[in-house]
Parts: structure tokens; sequence; C-alpha cells
């Protein structure tokens, strides 16, 4: 151990104040670049001791990179940060956990064959016997930092075997039991339950009664509101403001995220709804039973439900992905049950998938051939060579940019360099050129920062009012009401309700999706 | 490389004879390299295209001795290349089936194809060679394995998958399986379909590299071609096509088997040993594999 006194979590002021007041970590005018694009251009950061920070900020502002240079997940390229006073430049994660600031990843760094006990100490600075200790011993170190985090499962569990808030608390308790003092927390709720989300703040409150201080970053609101004490705003890669959460709100640090003031109060607009496009009756799968609904022309359906309730699966019935068992479909007064994605495709539905790495994008191919891709085979020229039209497509991306108000300098830079709003707004592209009749948006906004989560909402609007049927799936509550003339509450499978979201609230929409199971 | 090559052979290798020696030498794995850049490229792998060489090497002569014979060259020469561009098709189709409707991994039904497509090759011809020894069938081979002949084939293949690759909704699609299978299913691309034309094309294409095979030692043989799958794949991957999916280009392909093509010819030239030149070009592929991989992460 270097010389930091271990025994003691919180390191006193010399002058004998309260030590919560005492800068313990400080960042001044970091920078990072990645290639040729600056990530962080001036990221200015001071944590008090004791206090949950939060850093927050749309995607792409920097904040991750922010949290993780002061991890030592990588250098940054010049600035300054002092820890306790003292230059702080760790080289590696490792060298910042011997000065106890360790990161709790998003993609949690466990082995998952191994039990809980044996991640705990394997590498583990303060436990030098390794694999092969004795199991007392193993149990006598591990247990007071599991306990510390509330961890209640069985120690010779494999870690895979647990849910992933339990493996969140392991990597937590791993952190505690190399006395950290400073943890980094990056969107650590994205992956969690609304249960564990809860878990993880009761832990975070008790880490700070024990005097560990927390930087968290995150883009989510309600849980900045609800655990920091105070934020750190960036924007474009250069910290624009902070303060304390009890003395600031959500209007005030949205504008500062932004830039500009964000209309809120935009509800529920009605839509001129024209005639029926779609019916489904009585409508099975393997994961879904009993849905039935109609969507009409010029009409955004919404479909709200917890995680699992089987929403995605309404999408998968619709694109061919999973095969009717019973009930029955209509798309445009023609009986429709589809075989696979071209055939629903053909028919005129489109689907924006949740997961856009995963699903939607090619990564490494270019933003203008992720964007034309679906509609290819009609820019070409005549059979059998179908050599591309290089122009038409060109010509095609470009209109459908200006509609998705896509903000890429180079259409022709891999996909992966874009920040995840401008991601979807490519894969939304895509979908807009094909131009189906009913389009199934598979929570649109997630991951998206609220800059392009607006023009997100502007194009289901022009959708809509192009005389589209729109079916969107989202978590967000207050998005659905804003977007929708109608929403549907999914719950473990089965559809329990159909609201009018101009007469709804969120609250009542809860109570269906959180009901318990259905009989 | 082209200057280090012609110092340490003392100015031979620039000498039009040779360069086009290294042309004709490369042109049958070269062409099968076309066809694995669009295997690779959709992140699959094509372990049987050196055993569809030797069945086309057999086929090829068994149609030139029993049913070309007579015919005037202008006549045969294009019969005989539709037909072992039909032979290796269809060994390729019947793999890309395999693997698209079976969903199968392509190492393991091209490992499959790769002992069978030989063993078949040696079941119908009983171990034995055929050899090209009619007259008619001597001119047709000697005409087919002309310099001009072969590097002619050769160029035209290049240019076909380079534009194919580069400039049709075929390439395109053939990248965007490659780069995320599941995102193309999703974005309505016809993936099954994608699978099956590029092994088939992979396999036409080695049914043609056994015709010229075929052609230039007069035999059909099934013990032709043995080991030049790999020869193939390390082209495609020294050229900086990545075996993971989705990036690499034709012009890459070309350049690796212009370098294998000529180290190989250099060494020759300078009578280095052929197991110290296995050596040498393990280490080759190595670097070029390094190289690209440093300058893509700059």
């Amino acid at each position: 151990m270097p010389s930091l006194p271990t025994d003691q979590p919180v390191t006193p002021s010399r002058t004998g104040h309260f030590p919560v007041l005492e800068p313990l970590l400080i960042a001044k005018g970091v920078t990072k670049r990645f290639g040729g694009v600056a990530a962080l251009s001036d990221g200015c950061f001071t944590l008090r001791a004791g206090e949950v920070h939060a850093i927050m900020g749309e995607n792409g502002a920097g904040k991750s990179t922010l949290g993780k240079i002061l991890a030592g997940v990588f250098p940054a390229d010049s600035g300054q940060m002092l820890l306790d006073g003292k230059p702080f430049t760790p080289a590696n994660p490792q060298a910042s956990q011997a000065s106890g600031v360790a990161m709790i990843f998003q993609e949690l760094d466990l082995f998952p064959h191994l039990s809980v006990a044996e991640n705990m100490v394997i590498a583990n600075r303060a436990f030098d016997e390794g694999l092969l200790a004795r199991r007392d011993r193993m149990r006598a170190f591990i247990q007071p930092h599991l306990q510390a985090v509330g961890f209640q499962g069985e120690f010779h569990q494999p870690v895979g075997e647990l849910s992933i808030g339990d493996q969140q608390l392991i990597a937590i308790a791993r952190a505690l039991s190399m006395e950290a003092r400073i943890l980094v927390m990056d969107e650590s709720t994205s992956a969690l339950t609304e249960d564990a989300v809860q878990v993880l703040f009761s832990v975070i409150r008790n880490l700070k009664a024990m005097g560990v201080s927390i930087i968290y970053v995150s883009h989510k609101m309600d849980e900045i509101f609800a655990i920091c004490d105070h934020v750190t705003v960036l924007r474009d890669g250069a910290t624009v403001g902070d303060a304390k959460t009890s003395e600031t709100d959500m209007a005030r640090l949205i504008q500062l995220m932004v830039g500009r003031e964000v209309d809120r109060s935009a509800q529920a607009v009605s839509h001129a709804i024209a005639k029926e496009v779609l019916r489904l009756e009585d409508v099975s799968s393997a994961s879904v039973r009993d849905v039935d609904f109609s969507l009409h022309a010029g009409e955004v359906l919404g479909i709200a439900g917890l995680v699992g309730a089987g929403r995605s699966e309404i999408g998968r019935i619709l694109f061919g992905l999973d095969p009717l068992l019973a009930g029955k479909m209509t798309l445009a007064d023609a009986p429709y049950a589809p075989r696979s994605v071209r055939e629903a495709k053909r028919r005129g539905v489109g689907l924006v998938p949740e997961d856009r790495k995963g699903m939607g994008l090619m990564m490494q191919m270019s933003v203008r051939e992720n964007s034309s891709l679906s509609v290819l085979h009609s820019l070409v020229s005549a059979w059998p060579f179908s050599v591309i039209q290089t122009r038409r497509e060109a010509e095609e991306d470009r209109l459908v940019s200006e509609r998705t108000r896509l903000k890429s300098a180079d259409p022709r830079a891999p996909v992966h360099h874009l920040s995840g709003g401008n991601q979807q707004k490519v894969l939304l592209g895509r979908w807009l050129q094909v131009n189906p009749d009913v389009l199934f948006l598979d929570d649109p906004t997630r991951g998206v920062d609220v800059g392009a989560k607006e023009d997100i909402y502007r194009l289901v609007e022009d959708a809509a009012e192009a005389g589209k049927g729109v079916l969107m799936v989202s978590s967000e509550l207050p998005e659905l009401l804003r977007c929708c003339d109608r929403i549907l509450v999914m719950n473990h499978g089965r559809q329990v309700g159909e609201v009018d979201a101009r007469a709804t609230s969120q609250e009542a929409i809860m109570q269906l999706a959180a009901a318990p199971r259905p009989s | 490389m082209m200057i280090i090559a012609a110092i340490v052979t003392r100015g031979v290798y620039l000498q039009p004879g040779n360069l086009t020696d290294i042309l004709r030498t490369i042109a049958p794995v070269a062409i099968m390299a076309m066809g694995m850049t669009f295997v690779i490229l959709t992140a699959g792998i094509d372990l049987s295209v050196g055993s569809i060489l030797a069945l086309g090497s057999v086929g090829s002569a068994a149609l030139v001795m029993q049913v070309l014979p007579g015919m005037p060259i202008i006549v045969a020469v294009p019969i005989a290349i539709l037909a072992a561009l039909l032979v290796g098709g269809l060994c390729g189709a019947v793999q890309g089936a395999l693997i698209a409707r079976l969903d199968i991994q392509p190492f393991i039904i091209t490992l499959a194809g790769f002992t069978g497509f030989r063993g078949l090759a040696k079941l119908v011809t009983d171990n034995r060679k055929i050899q090209l020894n009619t007259d008619g069938a001597q001119e047709l081979a000697a005409w087919l394995s002309q310099k001009e002949v072969i590097i002619g084939i050769l160029i035209i293949v290049c240019i076909v998958s380079y534009c194919l690759l580069r400039f049709t909704v075929f390439g395109r699609y053939v990248r965007a399986v490659g780069d995320n299978e599941r995102a193309s299913h999703y974005a309505g691309l016809p993936v099954r379909r994608m699978k099956l034309a590029v092994y088939s094309l992979s396999g036409m294409l080695a049914g043609l590299a056994g015709l010229l095979v075929c052609a230039r030692n007069r035999t059909g043989d099934a013990n032709f071609g043995i080991m030049t799958e790999l020869e193939a794949i390390a082209m495609v991957v020294i050229g900086g096509t990545s075996l993971a999916g989705g990036r690499g280009s034709m012009s890459g392909t070309i350049l690796g088997a212009l370098i294998l093509g000529t180290v190989t010819n250099v060494l020759g030239l300078n009578n280095v040993d052929s197991n110290q030149q296995s050596i040498l070009m393990a280490v080759i592929i190595i670097l070029a594999v390094a190289l690209q991989k440093t300058r893509q992460s700059i």
C-alpha cells in the first residue's frame, strides 16, 4: 500500500473542520481525444469527501469519459487532477485502486463461472492468499464487505447465476474490500429492475454514511435528484455548471445540458385519425396472449408495461419473427400472418428494434450505407448487375437526414463514431425511407439524449401526420402520454388495458402495468 | 516491396517474363481468394475450395477427354469453362444451402466439404489420374494454359469481383450480413440467399481454378490443390479482410495475392530452401496483419 492511511476511510482535514467540506478529488481542464474526436475538451470536477456527486450530460457530452479518467481507466491527454491535494495521475485502474478510487462498470467485470467468494478475492490487493486460501479465512475477509452492501445470497454460488443487481453489489463489495474511498458508477441502473434500483440506492446511502464518496455518472434526472448531493453538468465535452441538487431543479439542469429551453408541456396532440390500417383480434404467440387492438392511419398507439411484459413481443409477431399461434391479424383489410421479416416489409410493416447495436446498425459501415440499406434494391440500375446509383443513394440519404435532423459531419464516416441519439436517427431514417404503412418503434428513445429525444418525438408526429399507423413502445410514461393517442398496457405477456392518453395519468397506467400476475 | 524484390533478384524480378510468370503461378489460388473474400466478408470461411479445385480438375479432364474432342477451340473453351463453373458452383451451393438452412457454422460444413469433395474426386477417378493424351485434348489444354489466357482470366475475375463488391447491391449486402447478421435480418435483407450466393460463388471460382490447373498439367488429378484453401485464406487475410466479417476489400485481396506470389518468386529465384520459405511466409502473414492492426488503432 502506498502512504494513504488505510484504517481511515475519510481523510480528516488538517484544520479539524467537518471533512464533508474538504475537496477530496479535483479535476481541472481535463482533455481527452479519441482519434481525431475530442471526447472531453474541458472537464472540471470537484468531489468533496462523503458526497454523492452526479456527472450528467447528454449522450456524447463526455460524462463517461470524465468518469473513466477519474477512475484511471485511461489517462487524460492534459489537465490537472488532485487527490487529497496531491497530483493524481493514475496510469491504469490498478493504480487508481491503490489510491482508493474504484470504478463499477456498466458491463460488470466479474468472472461468471467463479463463485461469489472467489470473485471477491481474486486479484485482490488486500487479500494476498488468493483463490487457494482456506474457506474460513476467505469468508472472514469477504463477509463484512458483502454485509455492507446488503448481499444476502450464498457465497459459493457462481456469480453468473445471480441477477444483474446482485452482481453489481458484488462488484461494489469487491471495491470496498480494497479500501476504496471513491467509487465511480457509470450508468449503474441501466440494466436494473425497479426493485434492484431501490436496493442500489439504499446501498449508496449506506456507503455515504460510511464515508465513501461516490461519483455517479448518469443521465437519469429522477435518480440524480433521489440520491445525489451535488451535480456537475457537461455539455459537448466541457463542464458547463455545477450545483447542489437541493438548490436546483430539473428544468435548470436540462437547460444546462442542452443549452436551450425544452418545452416539456407539449402533451398528447390529437391526431386526425383516418381509416383502420391494422387490427389484431385475440392474438397469441409463444410469449404473449390475448392481444386485441386496432390501429388507424394517422394514429400513435403506445405500448406500456414493465420490461419483459411482452411489449417487444407484439412487434415480433407483426414483423414475422414470432409465429402467430392463435387469433387473427388484418392489415389494410386483408388477412395478415407474415412468416418472415421480408414478407412483413413487403406488406408495409416496419420495425425499429430496441437494441440498435445488436439488431439495428452495421457498426463498421458508414452512416449513409446504414441509412439506405433497406431501400437499396430500389436505388439500382437495370438488372442483372444491380449497380447502386450512388448519386440517388446520397440524395435520398440527404433528404432523410434533414427530416431526422441528423447531425453528422460526414455521411461516409462509420456509424459507430456517432452518439447514441444520432445512431438512433440513422436507424429511424432507414425505415422512414422504406415508408411503411405501419411502423413499430421499440423504445426509440432508449439511451438517447434529451435533444435527440425531442427530434424523435417530432418524427413520430410527422409519421402520424403523413398517415402512418405508429406503434410505440416506451419505458418512459411521460413520453407515451406526450406522443400517443391511446396506450395499451401489457402485464406478464397479456394485454391488461387500453387507455386514452389524454384522459389517463402515469399512476393509472403504472397500476395496470405493475399489478400482480393476472390469473 | 517491388523495389526490394528487384534488388534481391538483381533485376530478374522486373523482367516482363518473370512478372507474368508470377501472375500465371498465382492465378488459380488468387481466383479462389476472390471467392473467399466474399465468404469471409460475411463472417464465414470456406475450407472446401482446395477439394473443389481437385474435383473441378478431374471433372474438366473427363469432360475434355469424353465430350469435347473434335470440337473447335472456340466452342470447346466456353463449354469447358461453363462446366467447371457449374461443377464448382454446385458443390458450393450445396454447402451454402446447408449453412443457411441448418444454421450450422460454415467452418464445420466446409470442413465436411473439404474431405467430402476430395473423396468424391478420388471415387469417380478410382484414384487414377486422367491424362489429357488425345490430340484434341492436348490442343485445348495448350490453348487454356497460354500465359495470355490464364492472366486474362485472372484479370477478368479480379475486375468482376471488384465491381461486384464495390458497386452492386450484392456487395453491399455481403458486407452488411458480415457486419451484423441479426441487424441484416431486421433490415429485411435476404440473409439466407446471400449465404447461398457467396458459397456458390466461391465454389464456382474454385471449379474454374480446377480447370486451369488441369489444363496446365494436362492432367486431372484428385490430389491437386492440397492446402490451397489455406493459401487463399492467407491472401485474403494479408489483404486486410477481417475474419470477423464486414470489413475488407477486393483490392486488398489482389494485393495479398501479389505479395504472396512475389515473395515465393523471389525466394525461388534465390534458391531459398522450401522449408525456410514456409517459415518466412508465416512471418509475412503475421507482419501484414499486425501492420494493419496498428494502422487501424490510430
